[in-house]
């Protein structure tokens, strides 16, 4: 089966909550159980399963076990926030290669703030024992010389980056499964209390519980316009090397290639589905991955407006800014979004006549910064 | 005096035969630090093989210490109470001036100007031992 015919043909999401109401394995079945429902597909069909969790001595083995699956493709995360995206990258490429018919890629966490701090202290052994014993702060610690390294090198200033919490959280307000939906003014970002400088309350991203889904197989499956093909994908591991505290994160790599391969350019792209742990993050993948040149996503910040109608659509559900970021979760967010999208299905959010776009991931965090990057270039059928 | 006043312990690092010289001679207040024989990468933190070329002659060398903050951070909210007790701390990137890259927390009084660029040296004996990996302050 070639490529082209095998995509995305349904995704689904798990409510999200601060606190969790259910363990890991109730937010995974959530949210399988409603991408299945969006496909059309009964659990029998199932044949291919992919996990991305954190927190969890389980694998998508012992999964299958409890969520009575067999299967004959099976994958285990997490290279953190690019795991679960390119988990359906191999999807399609096990049903490419007849591994298996239908698989259903899951990304999801149980936890609270508090349990991901606990998590942090001993993330990968870098941080625990090169980070922990300085007192980084957690993970806004390390953004936060990042933010100033890019504000110091090229004059990005934090109202810029401001743009980017206040026109997700906009998009936030039309999304009702979003968890932080107040209003947000550009006062409120730069007013907010300090966590690591540069970085406020608002530039974090709120560790929550939750899951997302989706479901590869054959695109004729889908109903008519409900598929949903990837075009290309590429990923970046530690890069760039021996850097502690890069103004770049590894997309920039691969950017041409991706684009070259997936046949279209940047204006062809009708929204970003980016990893947004931290504005300054949302802003480096903006950079990185060619939408302006490095060092000038000040101004490209001063002139687009993100929201799902504005200029450059960014993270239209409201991103893990606004949304949370729910463990394994994070790295199906954007891509169940843009499936949203291209299926027309945003409801009031929706980019008008979206056609195709760019998710990107990033995670791994480690001595100084994220080290792994992914992007990925989809369009409806 | 009772127990809530006594502030709670650093995290250590695990130590381990890659990482003890540099964990033995900081104790004392030095600065002994990786370097690859036969690339001639400097290494940190510390590994059993050059990250640069896979070999595994990895030599511990004398830093001068003397350095220069890249980029840094005041932390305000910190995930262990040994260091919320701190708190507000600053954390920055340190690039040595014999080569060496690393993040590293650096001592400062409260309010005292800081800025990128900033000229900065180990933290001296005896308060040296108090940090469990090297620590900085401004130069003075």
């Amino acid at each position: 089966m070639a490529s082209s015919d095998v995509g995305i043909i349904g995704y689904g999401s798990a409510a999200y909550d601060k606190k969790p109401r259910q363990a890991l394995f109730g937010y995974l079945g959530e949210a399988g159980r409603n991408a299945l429902a969006s496909a059309g597909l009964a659990k029998s069909e199932i044949d291919g399963l992919s996990i991305d969790a954190t927190n969890t001595p389980d694998t998508a083995v012992t999964f299958a076990e409890y969520f009575g699956f067999t299967t004959g493709w099976s994958q285990s995360g997490s290279s953190g926030g690019t795991g679960a995206l390119l988990s359906v990258a191999r999807a399609v490429k096990a049903v490419e290669d007849g591994h298996a018919k239908y698989v259903l890629c899951i990304g999801g966490g149980a936890q609270d703030v508090a349990a991901f701090q606990k998590r942090v202290t001993r993330f990968n052994t870098a941080i625990a024992d090169y980070l922990m014993p300085h007192g980084f702060g957690g993970m806004p610690g390390l953004f936060a010389i990042i933010q100033r390294k890019h504000m110091e090198r090229f004059g990005t200033t934090r109202e810029q980056l401001g743009r980017i919490a206040v026109d997700l959280r906009a998009n936030a307000r039309l999304n009702e499964a979003a968890l932080l939906r107040g209003p947000m003014t550009l006062d409120d970002y730069l007013g907010a209390k300090p966590i690591a400088e540069p970085l406020g309350l608002f530039d974090c991203v709120m560790p929550c519980s939750g899951a997302e889904a989706i479901v590869v197989g054959p695109l004729d499956r889908a109903p008519r316009g409900k598929g949903v093909k990837i075009l290309a994908h590429r990923e970046r591991n530690n890069h760039p090397m021996g850097e502690v505290a890069p103004v770049s994160g590894g997309w920039e790599v691969f950017r041409d290639e991706l684009f070259h391969s997936a046949g279209y350019g940047h204006a062809d792209m009708d929204f970003m589905q980016c990893y947004d742990d931290f504005p300054i993050m949302a802003a480096i993948q903006v950079e990185d991955l060619g939408f302006c040149p490095k060092g000038e996503v000040g101004r490209f910040l001063d002139v687009h407006r993100l929201t799902h109608d504005g200029s450059f659509p960014m993270n239209t559900g409201g991103g893990q800014l606004s949304c949370g970021q729910a463990g394994g979760s994070a790295g199906l967010l954007g891509m169940v979004e843009a499936a949203r999208q291209l299926r027309g299905e945003g409801g009031a959010r929706q980019v008008k006549d979206a056609k195709r776009g760019i998710v990107s991931g990033f995670g791994m965090i480690s001595y100084g910064h994220g080290l792994a990057s992914a992007a990925a270039i989809l369009e409806r059928t | 005096m009772n127990d809530a006043s006594i502030p709670p312990e650093y995290p250590q690092p695990t130590r381990t035969p890659a990482n003890a010289p540099l964990l033995d001679a900081w104790a004392r207040g030095e600065l002994l630090l990786q370097q690859c024989e036969d690339c001639g990468a400097k290494v940190f933190f510390p590994r059993e093989l050059c990250p640069a070329c896979w070999s595994p002659r990895l030599a511990w060398k004398r830093s001068a210490g003397t350095g220069t903050i890249v980029s840094w951070t005041r932390i305000h909210r910190h995930i262990h109470a040994a260091f919320t007790a701190e708190a507000p701390t600053l954390l920055a990137e340190v690039k040595l001036d014999d080569g060496w890259l690393m993040i590293a927390r650096i001592l400062a009084k409260d309010g005292a100007a800081f800025a990128s660029g900033t000229r900065v040296e180990p933290v001296p004996m005896p308060d040296a031992a108090r940090f469990p990996l090297p620590t900085f302050r401004a130069l003075e």
